[in-house]
């Protein structure tokens, strides 16, 4: 014995002894902290991770990270000034102009007639779309529109057409700004397809300046999706454009924003599935109770001994609050490793269930470090009633004779 | 002093008006029947447990007045406790054991210097490092002995210590309480029913009925007022 061990707190030393003695009570008490601490990061990564990959598929394929609208239905500004001034600002990677209609589709395959009305319809800058958005990755079959008479039809369409091919010749019909039919034949040249069909599934791509030509809308642009190389930057570029275009009557929202209307429901749903998390984690407190308890009882005679020779009725609180510290804190640490293996897996692997979109995995260390200080404290707390309770045993125990 | 336990019909009167004074470096004994008192006796001595009237005096401290906090510091430095079962905590080493009323009272000047001159005086010079769950019945009660003796207390306090030995090892303690409390002019007052084991002692409190009688019962008595 050195030094050290002498002058060492001899409380935390003998509630380290009474614990690692008790290897089973040591362990069903980490192993609770653990599990609840592991539940809340499995949640988070699938949860958390299927919100984010909504998100950011929402920004890749429509919204880019910032989008610009106009409180009228279109933008007449000429789009290539728009373009330039946007790329001009460092933080922007790519902006590109988009307009959207609705259109009626049909097709005629083996001989046969098949029409499909109020298709969603787009049109791109096929030069531009493809550096901002990563809609052209989804083209399954074929290539994504590259010239005026080239339509990509999302894989729902093309199904309900009939099975469209790459080759196929379809005849789409858009309303103009006067409210007459404007007819015209494209030749498809890709199906797109996207996991998790937040993609133009659903959808119909054109070149934007075939779609202005058929709506009448020379020069006219629906929306405006700027792609950043630094996303945290959303927020002051779109301040920006908007203090530069005090007189225009431009809307500008970042991802965030408009992510945050069309998730809402999803947002509340996460806070559910965390309420059941922290549920879990009290559970493991209600665990970690019963198991101090049952060290408690198992010492009852030693507690007399101590009491006898002098510990004070602090003393011993302290020793058994001393152990729900060391069970917090080998129990967050285990669960953390855990919770951070399963983290790391998931991304590693691109989890995604049935196929679906792939989780947007993400390390969130301020959730990381609050849930394994909550597990932590509530370990602590979770001692207080048994060290309060052997507080309560007399110095007389120690005369027991069983 | 006295001791109630219970209430009512079930009203035990453990100890009935018991009055003594012992003087330091005494050896006494306490004997008597099962259920006579003795260990109710030794426990308010202990200042383990509160008499229900009465006062008990320790170097002119008048303990019945202490709150849980200031028994406990009183129990530290001015007591030592040797029981019949299980002195030591097992979850440390016999070193630690003995060190640890040191600790408690956190006066750690020459404390393993200390516990390791117990140890040698009660012949466990090579045991200290064990566990205290891992020696035997014997050698248990030699280091409670030596963790009873190491904040130099006013009384050490044992109640049947060698209740659980065989009859040659419970030579060898009592000859070895004998021994420290002469080297080291210790107080001891020792609850037994060996008494033949004890031989000469200072003083003999026969405990019957609830009641102290000075010396050897039957022979000699005198009664404590
Ligand atoms: N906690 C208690 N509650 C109620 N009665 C008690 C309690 N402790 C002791 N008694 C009673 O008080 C009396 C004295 O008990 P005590 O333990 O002092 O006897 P003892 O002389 O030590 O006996 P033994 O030699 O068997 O150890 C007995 O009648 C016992 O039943
Ligand atoms: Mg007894």
């Amino acid at each position: 014995m050195d030094y050290f061990t002498i002058f060492v707190e001899y409380r935390l030393r003998l509630a380290k002894r009474m614990l690692f003695n008790k290897k089973g009570s040591l362990i069903g008490a980490v192993l609770a902290v653990t599990i609840g601490i592991l539940v809340i990061h499995v949640n988070f990564v699938i949860f958390q991770g299927l919100f984010d990959a909504i998100v950011r598929d929402i920004s890749n394929y429509r919204n880019g990270d910032i989008l610009v609208t106009d409180e009228a239905d279109y933008i007449d500004k000429s789009d290539l000034s728009v373009v330039n001034w946007f790329e001009r600002i460092p933080y922007v990677e790519a902006a590109t102009p988009r307009l959207s209609s609705t259109a009626e589709i049909n097709m005629t395959k083996n001989g046969k007639l098949i029409e499909e009305t109020r298709i969603p319809i787009v049109g791109i800058d096929p030069y531009r779309d493809i550096r901002a958005s990563t809609v052209h990755e989804t083209v399954a079959e074929g290539s994504y529109v590259f010239a005026r008479n080239s339509i990509v039809l999302g894989s729902n369409v093309a199904r309900d057409l009939g099975g469209a091919e790459v080759g196929d010749s379809v005849k789409v019909l858009v309303v103009d700004r006067n409210g007459e039919d404007q007819i015209r034949r494209f030749t498809v040249t890709g199906i797109a397809q996207s996991p998790g069909g937040q993609g133009f599934d659903y959808t119909a791509v054109v070149h934007i300046d075939t779609l202005r030509d058929m709506m009448k809308r020379d020069g006219e642009t629906g929306s405006f999706m700027i792609k950043l190389n630094d996303p945290s930057k959303a927020l002051e570029v779109k301040e920006f454009f908007l203090r530069s275009f005090p007189n225009d009557d431009f809307l500008a929202e970042t991802i965030e924003e408009s992510a945050e209307e069309q998730l809402a429901g999803f947002r509340s749903g996460i806070a559910m599935i965390n309420m059941i998390g922290y549920f879990g984690m009290m559970s493991s407190a209600f665990a970690i109770v019963t198991i101090q308890m049952m060290l408690v009882n198992g010492k009852t005679r030693e507690i007399g001994v101590m009491r006898s020779i002098g510990a004070k009725r602090k003393d011993i609180l302290i020793i058994f609050i001393f152990q729900g510290m060391i069970i917090g804190a080998i129990g967050a640490g285990v669960g953390t490793a855990a919770g951070l293996g399963y983290t790391f897996y998931a991304k590693e692997t691109k989890m995604s269930f049935n196929n679906s979109l792939p989780l947007e995995v993400s390390y969130n260390w301020e959730k990381i470090i609050q849930t394994a200080l909550t597990s932590f404290v509530l370990a602590i707390i979770a001692s207080l009633y048994p060290s309060y309770r052997a507080t309560k045993l007399l110095p007389v125990e120690a005369m027991r004779t069983v | 002093m006295s001791k109630i336990y219970g209430q009512g019909e079930n009203q035990v009167n453990a100890l009935d008006n018991v009055t003594f004074s012992i003087e330091k470096g005494e050896f006494v004994l306490i004997v008597g029947s099962s259920g006579s008192g003795k260990s109710t006796l030794l426990n308010m001595i202990g200042l383990l447990d509160r008499p229900t009237y009465g006062k008990i005096f320790i170097d002119g401290t008048d303990t019945t007045k202490l709150d849980d906090n200031k028994i406990s510091s009183f129990r530290n430095n001015k007591l030592g406790f040797i029981f019949q079962f299980s002195n030591l905590l097992s979850d440390l080493t016999v070193l630690e054991n003995v060190l640890l009323p040191r600790q408690i009272a956190r006066t750690n000047n020459s404390a393993e210097e200390d516990a390791k001159k117990l140890l040698n005086a009660v012949g466990l010079e090579n045991q200290m490092n064990k566990r205290a769950n891992k020696i035997s019945g014997g050698q248990a009660q030699r280091a409670a002995i030596a963790r009873g003796l190491i904040n130099s207390p006013s009384i050490v306090l044992a109640d049947e210590p060698t209740g659980n030995l065989d009859s040659v090892t419970s030579e060898k303690i009592v000859q070895l309480m004998k021994t420290m409390a002469k080297e080291l002019n210790q107080t001891f007052i020792v609850v037994t029913h060996d008494r033949q084991h004890f031989g000469d002692v200072d003083r003999v409190i026969t405990i019957k009925d609830g009641h102290a009688f000075e010396g050897d019962l039957p022979s000699e008595v005198g009664v404590l007022v």
